[in-house]
This record gives C-alpha cells, sequence and structure tokens, in this order.
C-alpha cells in the first residue's frame, strides 16, 4: 500500500517559522512559543517518519524555541520590580523579519525573473572560429569558470598505467662465483660464450660488472685483439680468492 | 530615423552583450548621447508598430522583442517550459544583491541555512570578488553584469529599495492584525 502525501518543502526552519506565522495569522512581534515550538516539533516528526532528511539547522532551530519557551515559563525576578527586561523572543524576532525581507526581495526576483523572460533578445550567432585575442579573451574569464575547468581537467586525466615487472634476482658476487666455476671448467673462457647462457640483459650487465671487479681485485686478467672483438677471461693466479658461498 | 540611429540599431541586432555608449562610439566615430538616440529608435519603433523595443539592461541597451509575440516565438521554439531559479537560489541572490559584496557566511546566517553558491556562480548570476579581510579570509561575492540583464535591470539602483520592502512588510502585518 502506498500513500500519496504533500509534505511542503521548506527551505529552513525560519521558512517553516514564517509560514507557521502566516498560516495561523500570528502577530510576529508577539509569537505564541509553546504553540509555534508544537508545531515545529510535529512537523520534524513528520519529516522523520517519512525518511526526509532534515537539515541539522531544524533541530538546531527546536532547541532554541524550547530554550525561549522555558525561559518563558519562568517568573522573572527583574520584572516584579517593574524594570524593563529583553523578551527571550527578541533575537528570533529579529532574524525572522531578516529574513522575510529576503525573503519578499526574492518573491520580486522572482516576478521580474518571469517578466524579463518574456521577452527575447535579438539572436546573434556566435562565430566559433573568429580569431580572438587572447588577452580580451581571458578577461572574460571568471574565478569560477577557472576552476571548473580546473576540475574538468583533472577528471579527464588518463587513469595511471600500471605494469608487472619481475624482479631479476642476480648480485655481482653471485656472477663472480659463476665465473670462477666456468674457469674451473675451461681455462680460458670468452664473454660472448659467457653470455649465451644468460637469460637477459641485466643479467649480462651484472655479468660484465662483476667481470671488471674481479679485473680490480686481479682474479682474472682479460685479453682483447681489437676493438669489439672477443674478450678472453683467464684466472689468474695469487690474485684476491673468492669464496664460493653457498 | 538618422545616420546614426540607424547604425545604433544596427549595432544593437549584432550585439551579444547591452551595447553600450563607448562602444557606439568607438564603432561611429564620434561623440553621442546614446540615450537620446535610443530614446528616439524607442519612439520610431512605436510609431511604425514594430514587434521590437529598446531595452536599458545592465548599463547599456539590448533590443528584444515585444511581450505581445512571446506566444508565438514560444511556439516555433518550444520555449513553453522556463524553469526559473529555485526559491534557495532566489533567496540568496537577493540577500547578495542587497549586501554585496557579503560572504557565505552572512548569507547563511540570514537565511537560517548552510547555502550553496554552486549554481548561482555556475550560471555566472554571482562572482567572485576578493576575499574579506578578517579571520579565514572568506570569499567576497558579488552579483554580475548578466544578473542585471537577466532581470531585466539598467543598474543595480533599479532593485527595490529596503526601506520600501520594509514599509511594505509593515502594512501588510498590521492588515492581518486587524483582520
Amino acid at each position: 500500500m502506498s500513500y500519496n502525501i504533500k509534505l511542503d518543502v521548506f527551505e529552513g526552519p525560519l521558512d517553516l517559522l514564517l509560514f507557521f506565522i502566516k498560516r495561523d495569522e500570528i502577530n510576529i512581534y508577539d509569537i505564541p512559543i509553546a504553540h509555534v515550538t508544537s508545531e515545529f516539533l510535529d512537523y520534524i516528526h513528520m519529516a522523520q517518519q517519512m525518511n526526509i532528511h532534515l537539515a541539522g539547522e531544524f533541530l538546531e532551530m527546536a532547541g532554541i524555541l524550547m530554550r525561549i519557551k522555558s525561559k518563558m515559563l519562568l517568573p522573572d525576578k527583574n520584572n516584579q520590580d517593574g524594570e524593563d527586561v529583553e523578551d527571550p523572543r527578541t533575537d528570533l524576532v529579529n532574524m525572522l523579519l531578516e529574513y522575510r525581507k529576503y525573503r519578499e526581495i526574492s518573491k520580486q526576483f522572482e516576478n521580474r525573473e518571469k517578466f524579463a523572460a518574456r521577452h527575447y533578445p535579438a539572436k546573434v550567432e556566435n562565430n566559433s572560429d573568429r580569431e580572438y585575442d587572447p588577452d580580451l579573451f581571458l578577461s572574460e574569464v571568471t574565478l569560477f569558470e577557472l576552476s571548473s575547468l580546473f576540475k574538468k581537467l583533472l577528471q579527464n586525466k588518463p587513469e595511471p598505467q600500471y605494469y608487472e615487472i619481475e624482479k631479476i634476482d642476480i648480485s655481482i658476487q653471485e656472477q663472480r662465483i659463476y665465473i670462477m666455476n666456468r674457469l674451473e671448467e675451461k681455462k680460458r673462457i670468452g664473454f660472448w660464450e659467457l653470455s649465451k647462457d644468460l637469460d637477459n640483459k641485466l643479467e649480462v650487465i651484472v655479468t660484465f660488472l662483476a667481470i671488471l671487479e674481479m679485473v680490480k681485485v686481479n682474479t682474472i686478467k682479460l685479453q682483447q685483439n681489437d676493438v669489439f672483438e672477443e674478450i678472453y677471461l683467464e684466472k689468474r693466479d695469487g690474485g684476491e680468492q673468492i669464496a664460493p658461498r653457498a | 530615423m538618422h545616420h546614426a540611429h540607424k547604425v545604433v540599431l544596427a549595432l544593437l541586432l549584432s550585439a551579444e552583450k547591452p551595447l553600450k555608449q563607448d562602444q557606439v562610439e568607438l564603432s561611429l566615430e564620434e561623440d553621442v548621447d546614446l540615450e537620446k538616440i535610443v530614446e528616439e529608435i524607442n519612439q520610431y519603433l512605436a510609431e511604425h508598430e514594430m514587434p521590437i523595443e529598446v531595452q536599458n539592461i545592465a548599463d547599456g541597451y539590448k533590443v528584444v522583442t515585444r511581450q505581445t509575440y512571446e506566444p508565438y516565438i514560444d511556439r516555433l521554439f518550444q520555449k513553453n517550459s522556463k524553469p526559473g531559479l529555485s526559491q534557495a537560489a532566489l533567496e540568496t541572490l537577493s540577500i547578495v544583491a542587497y549586501t554585496q559584496p557579503t560572504t557565505k557566511s552572512e548569507i547563511d546566517s540570514i537565511r537560517g541555512v548552510n547555502t550553496s553558491m554552486k549554481t548561482l556562480l555556475s550560471k555566472n548570476l554571482v562572482e567572485v570578488k576578493g576575499r574579506l579581510d578578517a579571520p579565514g579570509k572568506p570569499l567576497l561575492y558579488r552579483t554580475t553584469d548578466y544578473f542585471l540583464e537577466y532581470f531585466g535591470l539598467a543598474s543595480l539602483g533599479d532593485l527595490p529599495k529596503m526601506k520600501e520592502i520594509e514599509e511594505m512588510l509593515e502594512d501588510k502585518e498590521e492588515q492581518t492584525q486587524n483582520q
């Protein structure tokens, strides 16, 4: 079963209070707080039952109304002395009066809006391939336009692409041992020959670095007959020994 | 109509935004009294029962169709649904118009609710004009020239005076109480 219930939507608590004031023909300068408070709370309860999300300001106003109501119930000491005390409703009334003014103006704006829309301006074709002086063009751009443009740009930014890269686990020390092992098998070995058994570029590079390292500490000696020709490795006696590690 | 009048009308018909005195002088290469020329153009248009008129809008002039022809234009271009601004937007706009330059917190305190400036900014009815030299440096809002155009106002001075609004509301209040 479904119900169609029309619930007036109010712009805010002040709008709602003005609605009560108008509907019940209340004197805005002498608001019957108890009555208005109970009406106000009823509206909140109704909205809550209908799962209408009310702005927090409605609850804040409910608090203000209840505080005014309780203040008005308390007999005021000063009042007995005949002194003028501030009505606890004053702040609220001022807020309502101020808001009511602008709401009235907004109604006039609405009329003007309708009236202005009844006259159509001469339509001018906006020539898009007209050349603009960039300085002149920018003078018409507002800060808001710039910021919304920037936001759009950010939205259009391509998603970062991720690639999977396999980590190649290889160290110079390991390649030194590898080279030493190969030199155990064969006394003299060429770099090309050595590289043939390696899987990728990185391994070749690390192996080459290992060779340089070994030359430095005199473990091996190199021989190359000409530029770009094969480099031969040979074990050297008396150099720093590399202890093969497990 | 004199030559100047014809040029002004031509300029009005081809201008995207309200036409101003200095633009006309730039185009005609002579000093003119645009207000007088426009008045005379309007007289001519009225005498000849032309369907257009020149309006004084946003410190300039704009040529528009007369209200009588609205239904015909609407029928052809199907402009029958003209969604206006929401109540919230109108309220916010009226506060900005009368208290400008103003801040969001001032608007919020008058309306008693949290206000979004987004619609008005995107419709170019209000714009940000600097920041207030106060804690938090809040943005200052004010109405644009397009605001005047949108509401068919010649200038901000064309807005009803706040005092008039107050008096009108007082009268209403008294009437209600006397009933």
